[in-house]
């Protein structure tokens, strides 16, 4: 009774869980949207959970050649009681020319509405000729006329990194064939990126030499040398078994391919500025907002797009003043390996911060990749920023300061020159040990001799005391008989013995100083009594009585001329005494 | 007296090449531009007439920012010689000596430092000799007056003054003296070529005794057909090519 009731339940919750499953979805999926020609495009249109007398209209195709299908495919699911059916619809598309092409809405019709799909858009690349050259297949087939393979580059020449599509292609007359081993050469100096194919098969046909073959392209790979020389790619070896019938157990072949060879030259020196790339690029920088807070996020994007070896683009290097700091970039790619070879675009997120306000100009953003179609490093440049840094938040009284730090020495470089007069001098001319240094050392010297000399003869004048003194005493005498002097001139008696005794008596006082009133015989006595004997004393006081008789008597001893002299030479004999 | 006056303000003066005030502001010019190779150009070309501390040290900028290493360490060490103790000079030849590739012991310079190197060194070689002029022209003055005041007071000062400053002119003259020698030495040398095999005999195929590579002083010891002998201050004797070094 019980496990009805719990049958009862099941079949109850299946129903329920039946009608809520009963939304509608129409939907087209590409597994690819850029692709190269001639490469093939599955597209899918799914419709899911649509009554079965659903019709499907397929959606303009663009352009792109329908080359299989469509193949229908229907489903039924039951998971966790949740039931869905879908139905899709399997067209493989193919482009002949590049370009950019539109898968337009496919339109389902349920009831009595219609539900459409998104367009979808597709950017074809110009393929790289990349098949087997005619005398690759006449070696193939002098090799074994029914199976052959070759491997075929797209150049034979490339720059180190630039890219190169190989092919590896089957060539088969056998109508039954089964692949067992396969042996692919070894890649050795090549960074080998796939080409997703889609489904490998013998989708076309070939004529070589007049015989008919089945085509299938085995593999495809997009290389990128890794370094200069010639490299070589060898041989590959496949092993097959052909004509299997199920009363035959067929042959087993084994075939093995030509070898491939590239040249590879080397880059020229790289810029400083090289980012790694070797193609054709083109670059988008991207800032999203120029004006922040000190100590706010700016979002800086440099996008790299174009056809490059864009999985070995570097990081760039952004050239921002010290006062901002810039973090490691995240990486965004959307890159695809075709037939065309690599191409896409490979973004560089960058998280800057500054840290102090002001207004920044930091100049324009180069970089720089190789071109090998030109043959050389090509710049790419981007417009100088502009940032306007405000004042970051907070409190200034609590604002949390940098801390205080030294002055970071970014580089080193040499002192400036010196500007200004640079004091020039004639090479090797030299004062000291020239005429003029000699001249003007000797020339003090001997100035100086010259002085010592002068002065010591000067020195010996003043030196000599006797002539002094008698020069001196002359001079005493002269002047102190200049009265007696002029009075012997006037022929004046009274007047001339007068001006003598005067003078005798004014010599004497003024030479001992005493008063005119002590001279007198016994003072003389006293003072010049030692000299010459006593004679010069008598002689003075002797003098001096005969000029005060002279004065009053009417006669006169000696002739006044002989008592001036007589007078004159007792004032030198005493002037003479030291 | 007056003559040795008048010797020594024509001395003060030097006689300015016509159109060197436009060379040098063309150089300068230059060099802001950093176009280095015309700012060297200029500079040497007034090099061939005249020099100074300040020009070699030019040309030294320009050869480092040109990337000649050797050049540049040959003009500074001429520069640094005749300026010693210039701060800007030694400053850029220990900037270009840390990139030599030899690390050669440097004997320490028998000096007190660069005050002393400064003071040695003067504003230029003369200055020493324009001292010992002075000095000496003081000193016979003084005594001059010594002998000539006979007032024992003044006489006993000023004796020991004109003392003073005859011992100024012995060390001026001294120093003078000793500064040509240092100028006019010919015996430094630095390395031009970039890898010189050091030989033991002054010929090709003889036994390479060490290798020096460009920018490393050597002092040279005789010459001898063009092969220079040269040791290095750690005492390695040895001999070069012509032509794979420069004497400072």
């Amino acid at each position: 009774m019980k496990r009805t009731y719990t049958a009862l339940l099941f079949l109850l919750a299946l129903l329920v869980s039946g009608l809520r499953a009963q939304e509608i979805t129409f939907t087209a999926a590409v597994d690819r949207t850029s692709v190269a020609t001639g490469d093939p495009i599955k597209l899918t249109l799914t419709l899911t959970n649509a009554p079965m007398n659903s019709g499907i209209t397929p959606p303009d195709m663009g352009g792109l050649v329908v080359v299989q299908g469509p193949y229908d495919q229907s489903s039924f699911s039951n998971v966790n009681g949740r039931m869905s059916s879908s139905v899709a619809r399997v067209y493989v598309l193919q482009a002949t020319q590049p370009g950019t092409f539109t898968i337009g809405a496919a339109t389902a019709r349920i009831g009595q509405g219609t539900i459409k799909t998104e367009p979808i858009r597709i950017t074809v690349a110009k393929a790289e000729n990349s098949g087997p050259s005619s005398s690759m297949l006449d070696q193939g087939q002098k090799r074994d006329a029914n199976l052959f393979c070759t491997i075929s580059l797209s150049k034979s020449k490339a720059y180190v990194g630039e890219q190169v599509v190989a092919t590896y292609t089957l060539y088969s007359r056998y109508s039954s064939i089964e692949s067992s081993e396969y042996d692919m050469p070894k890649l050795d100096g090549f960074w080998a990126e796939e080409i997703d194919l889609g489904e490998p098969g013998f989708n076309s046909t070939a004529t070589v030499n007049g015989i008919g073959y089945r085509v299938a392209v085995l593999k495809k790979q997009v290389l990128f040398p890794q370094r200069s020389g010639v490299l070589r790619l060898a041989p590959m070896t496949l092993n097959f078994r052909v004509n299997r019938s199920f009363f035959n157990n067929g042959q087993a072949v084994r075939i093995t391919s030509n070898s491939a060879e590239l040249t590879v030259m080397d880059l020229p020196p790289k810029p400083a500025d090289h980012i790694g790339a070797v193609g054709d690029l083109k670059m988008e920088v991207v800032v999203a907002n120029n004006t922040v807070k000190a100590n706010e996020a700016i979002d800086i994007t440099v996008k790299f797009s174009g056809r490059a070896n864009l999985k070995l683009v570097d990081a760039p290097k952004l050239a921002f003043p010290s006062d901002f700091e810039t973090y490691d970039p995240k990486i965004n790619d959307r890159i695809s390996v075709n037939a065309g070879g690599m191409s896409g675009s490979r973004e560089f997120q960058y998280l800057v911060i500054p840290r102090h306000e002001g207004d920044y100009t930091i100049p324009p953003l180069t970089y720089s990749y190789f071109d090998p179609a030109k043959g050389r490093y090509e710049q790419l440049t981007s417009e100088a920023l502009q940032f306007t840094i405000l004042q970051g938040d907070g409190d200034p009284a609590v604002v949390q300061r940098p801390s205080r730090t030294d002055v970071k020495v970014l580089d080193q470089d040499i002192r400036y020159i010196r500007t200004g007069d640079l004091g020039l001098a004639p090479k090797d001319d030299h004062l000291f040990g020239s005429w003029a240094y000699i001249a003007g050392m000797g020339a003090p010297v001997l100035a100086f001799i010259g002085f010592i000399g002068w002065n010591n003869k000067r020195r010996r004048l003043l030196g000599d005391t006797q002539a002094m003194r008698r020069r001196g005493a002359d001079r005493v005498a002269k002047q102190r008989l200049k009265e007696a002097a002029s009075a012997l001139k006037a022929d004046d008696r009274t007047g001339f013995y007068t001006a003598l005794g005067r003078s005798l008596e004014g010599y004497f006082a003024d030479r001992f100083n005493l008063g005119v009133a002590q001279v007198n015989a016994q003072t003389i006595n006293e003072k010049l009594g030692h000299l010459e004997g006593g004679e010069l004393a008598k002689q003075y006081a002797g003098l001096i009585a005969d000029c005060e008789m002279a004065r009053f008597a009417p006669f006169e001893n000696k002739p006044r001329q002989q008592c001036y002299e007589e007078a004159s030479s007792l004032i030198h004999r005493i002037e003479d005494q030291p | 007296m007056r003559i040795s006056l008048l010797l020594l303000f024509l001395l003060s003066m030097r006689p300015a090449k016509a159109g060197t005030p436009e060379m040098l502001q063309t150089a300068q010019e230059a060099y802001a531009k950093g176009e280095y190779a015309q700012a060297l150009a200029a500079y040497d070309s007034l090099d061939q007439h005249a020099t100074s501390a300040s020009l070699l040290f030019n040309i030294g900028n320009c050869h480092m920012k040109l990337g000649e290493l050797p050049k540049a360490i040959l003009y500074y060490e001429r520069a640094i010689r005749l300026q010693p103790g210039a701060d800007d000079i030694q400053s850029n030849l220990d900037f270009a000596r840390s990139k030599v590739v030899d690390r050669v012991n440097e004997l320490p310079a028998l000096t007190l430092g660069s005050v002393w190197d400064r003071m040695r060194g003067g504003k230029d070689v003369d200055q020493w000799a324009r001292r010992s002029l002075w000095a000496m022209l003081i000193t016979v003055l003084l005594a001059s007056l010594a002998v000539a005041i006979s007032r024992s007071a003044i006489r006993r000062a000023l004796i020991p003054l004109a003392a003073i400053f005859l011992l100024i002119t012995v060390v001026s003259v001294f120093l003078a003296g000793y500064r040509v020698a240092e100028v006019t030495d010919r015996s430094q040398a630095v390395i031009m070529a970039p890898k010189v095999d050091v030989r033991g005999e002054p010929r090709d195929g003889s036994t390479t005794v060490f290798v020096l590579h460009e920018g490393t002083k050597v002092s040279v010891l005789s010459e001898q057909n063009g092969w220079s002998e040269i040791k290095l201050s750690s005492g390695s004797v040895g001999w070069t090519a012509p032509g794979s070094l420069e004497i400072i």
